[in-house]
């Protein structure tokens, strides 16, 4: 009896939460699902019909479009371990009861505070050819790195873009992993610091174990919001040279928007949720297997 | 949007109670007075400004009228006519960057313009304005100014360097002849790169800037049909040949990559080809040591660019008479010099010129004028296929930039146009829409 009016409650409690995701993530899926299967196009007068996979077919063998998805995966595939890596070790640097970490920590958490188009349009001025990060490098290399334009550059393009959103994304990840070592008990660490292990290995033994299910996550947003790669995109490269930083989205949107081809769109953005979808479960199964 | 209320649109928000009873309170007070909704794109600060003067002139001749001004941002805007199309909020006057006018004309949100403007303003406008402005048999848009394409060059180095400096657009040099400037000009050059081509515009300024080359050599973007297709057209010989003369030029090392926008300015470079909005800067730069020499003829006579912004009005406004006396006042010589004096365009009107103006014969910028009265300015494809066409287009234009198969690349986007056309069943005009703008004649 008291199990069925706990029920009825966790239900009526979570009503607004589930009403809002079927409103705003179901109901838009599913149209783009029902789109993407048709002739659909921005303001047309036309009846709309049903074609069928045709758009899926079509993408799948556009070299374009496969040029978007690999851009993306590599991105997904570099951004995460980067991001992570600096977020651990930003973290585990600020992890002391000071004043100056006390200030590191916001300073590192700003960046997550800027919008994301504020930052892309910061970072196009720092990459420009005579810019800040021309010169730093070529201080740095002793003249070896020549000034050039990286945000036009076919090979540099896409890492300098991978730079910025590191920058901004990682404070976030700092904090969520700066919440998880503070929550790992003292006593672990004395405990191993007596029987003789030394720092890399309490980091090894202890700290790592302890906070892999935040590591998981972290991994696992970092990847769904590198999967999502556009603001910076449109913004400092608009997706050039020549489809060097075009993204899934990049595409999608520039199908969709810029030229009213609303079903090519989403066929796009189908195909990308299969693929995040495809990657979290993996991800999920791993860390099932593991513990 | 139409009526000073707004009420449909309220109940929409979320907020509606208390939105409509603050904006209920704003309707008594101009309970005389009838909004007109106007939508430009947010260009220089000069010319948001001389449009704002010329709107508050516009009340004060009309006091039963206020035009509320809205100005978007440019990169954005026809994104933003399009979502607003949709969903029925379009205001009553609009800009419109020049080629998109058909695409939202076949939509269906758009009033025909003929027989409702003076017929003396159709008379006095540039033909190039009432081309662009037209397509299917009506008049869709007008606008007050258009655009110059040609390439400025320094007479001194062009005379150094024993290169004719052609008189005007009927007297442009060969494919041949450039080829010869360009090396002629190269061996002086410290860099060797002679030729500005704004590569570092995006996206719209490769069709407007080269799609006249296309034409020149008798080739082109698209056949418009109907069905519009560009196979056989964008990757025939003529088109392929007058890109693999640009990538010749890149390939050469005589385009300067012009990264920084200084590259005529600085004197890096001896001819810039591009729009008349940098004639100001070049002017500062170089005085009287500048020429405008039309772009080259690749057999089919020297071809440029025309098309700007031009103002359409709303399909289902309600107060057409007011809108057309707005738009009437705006395209008035008076506020069309204003305008041009804010933009550096070239007027759209003839009576708008005056002898003593650089557009004027014997002017320097009368090369521009020249191009658009002699019919050697191209419009962009009129089609509603056009955001297939210039996307693709750019697209192929930059990947050929960057060494590309000019072939492969044209054929490539040319099957993309097509199938964009095939999608939408050839962008058909039905009988349903022209019985309709017969109607609303």
């Amino acid at each position: 009896m008291k199990g069925a009016a706990e029920e009825r409650a966790a239900w009526m409690l979570a009503t607004p939460a589930l009403l809002g995701m079927a409103v705003f993530i179901l109901l838009p899926f599913a149209a783009a699902v029902a789109l993407s299967l048709t002739d659909a196009r921005l303001g047309s007068p036309l009846p709309l019909h049903l074609v069928g996979p045709v758009h899926y077919l079509r993408l799948l063998t556009d070299p374009g479009f496969l040029r978007a998805l690999a851009n993306t995966a590599g991105f997904a595939a570099a951004a995460v371990p980067l991001q992570t890596g600096l977020a651990l070790a930003l973290a585990l640097a600020v992890n002391r009861e000071t004043r100056a970490s006390a200030l590191a920590r916001t300073l590192f958490f700003l960046p997550v505070v800027f919008p994301l188009s504020l930052v892309s349009v910061l970072w196009t001025l720092l990459y420009a050819p005579s810019g800040p990060v021309a010169r730093v490098l070529a201080t740095l290399t002793l003249g070896v790195w020549q000034p050039g334009d990286v945000l036009h550059d076919p090979w540099l393009a896409l890492p300098a873009v991978l730079v910025t959103s590191v920058w901004q994304g990682a404070g976030f990840q700092m904090v969520i992993l700066l919440a998880g070592l503070q929550s790992i008990p003292d006593d672990l660490y004395e405990a191993a610091a007596l029987d003789g292990a030394g720092a890399w290995r309490r980091f090894r033994s202890i700290t790592l174990p302890m906070l892999r299910g935040r590591l998981v996550v972290v991994a696992i947003v970092t990847s769904i919001l590198s999967f999502r790669l556009f603001d910076q995109v449109r913004i400092m490269t608009r997706g050039g040279p020549d489809g060097a930083t075009a993204t899934v989205v990049w595409e999608a949107v520039r199908a969709a928007f810029d030229q009213a081809q609303l079903a090519r769109g989403s066929a796009m953005s189908i195909l990308l949720v299969v693929a995040v979808l495809a990657i979290t479960l993996a991800v999920g199964r791993l860390r099932g297997e593991e513990a | 949007m139409r009526s000073r209320c707004r009420q449909t649109e309220l109940q929409r928000t979320i907020a509606g109670v208390v939105v409509a009873a603050l904006a209920g309170t704003g309707c008594g007070a101009g309970a005389e007075q009838t909004a007109l909704e106007v939508w430009a794109h947010a260009g220089q600060e000069s010319e948001r400004r001389v449009l704002r003067e010329q709107v508050s002139r516009f009340d004060a001749l009309h006091p039963r009228l206020r035009v509320r001004l809205t100005f978007l941002p440019e990169g954005s805007y026809t994104g933003q006519v399009q979502a607003a199309a949709i969903a029925g909020d379009l205001p009553d006057l609009l800009e419109l960057d020049g080629p998109f006018v058909a695409d939202v004309a076949w939509q269906g949100d758009l009033l025909p313009l003929d027989g409702r403007l003076d017929p003396g303003l159709l008379d006095d406008l540039l033909p190039s304005v009432v081309t662009q402005g037209t397509w299917a048999g009506h008049l869709w848009a007008v606008g007050a100014f258009d655009s110059g394409l040609a390439i400025w060059a320094r007479r001194s180095a062009l005379v150094e360097a024993g290169i004719r400096i052609p008189q005007g657009p009927d007297d442009a040099w060969t494919g041949d002849e450039l080829d010869a400037a360009l090396d002629a000009l190269a061996r002086t050059d410290p860099d060797g790169a002679v030729l500005d081509l704004k590569l570092n515009y995006r996206d719209e300024w490769f069709t407007y800037g080269f799609a006249p080359l296309l034409t020149s050599a008798g080739g082109g973007l698209l056949d418009p049909g109907p069905p519009p297709h560009a196979g056989g057209v964008l990757d025939a010989a003529p088109s392929v040949a007058a890109l693999q003369r640009v990538q010749g030029w890149i390939a050469a090392g005589r385009i300067d990559p012009n990264l920084d926008d200084l590259a005529f300015v600085s004197g890096r470079v001896a001819l810039s080809w591009v729009g008349h909005w940098e004639a100001p800067r070049y002017r500062r730069a170089w005085g009287d040591d500048l020429v405008l020499v039309p772009l080259p003829d690749l057999g089919r006579g020297s071809r440029t660019g025309e098309g700007s912004w031009v103002w359409a009005i709303a399909a289902d406004g309600r107060q057409t008479d007011d809108v057309i006396a707005l738009l009437q006042f705006l395209l008035s010589p008076d506020q069309v010099r204003a305008t041009v004096a804010a933009n550096g365009a070239v007027p759209a009107r003839r009576s708008a010129i005056r002898p003593s103006d650089p557009w004027a014969p014997g002017g320097r910028l009368h090369l521009y004028l020249a191009q658009l009265e002699g019919g050697f300015a191209v419009p962009r494809p009129r089609t509603p296929a056009y955001a297939a066409v210039t996307g693709a287009f750019a697209e192929a234009f930059l990947a050929i930039r960057d060494g590309a198969d000019v072939r492969r690349a044209l054929t490539r986007a040319a099957a993309a146009i097509d199938r964009d056309v095939a999608d939408n069943q050839g962008y058909p005009v039905t009988d349903a829409m022209r019985r309709r703008w017969e109607a609303e004649r």
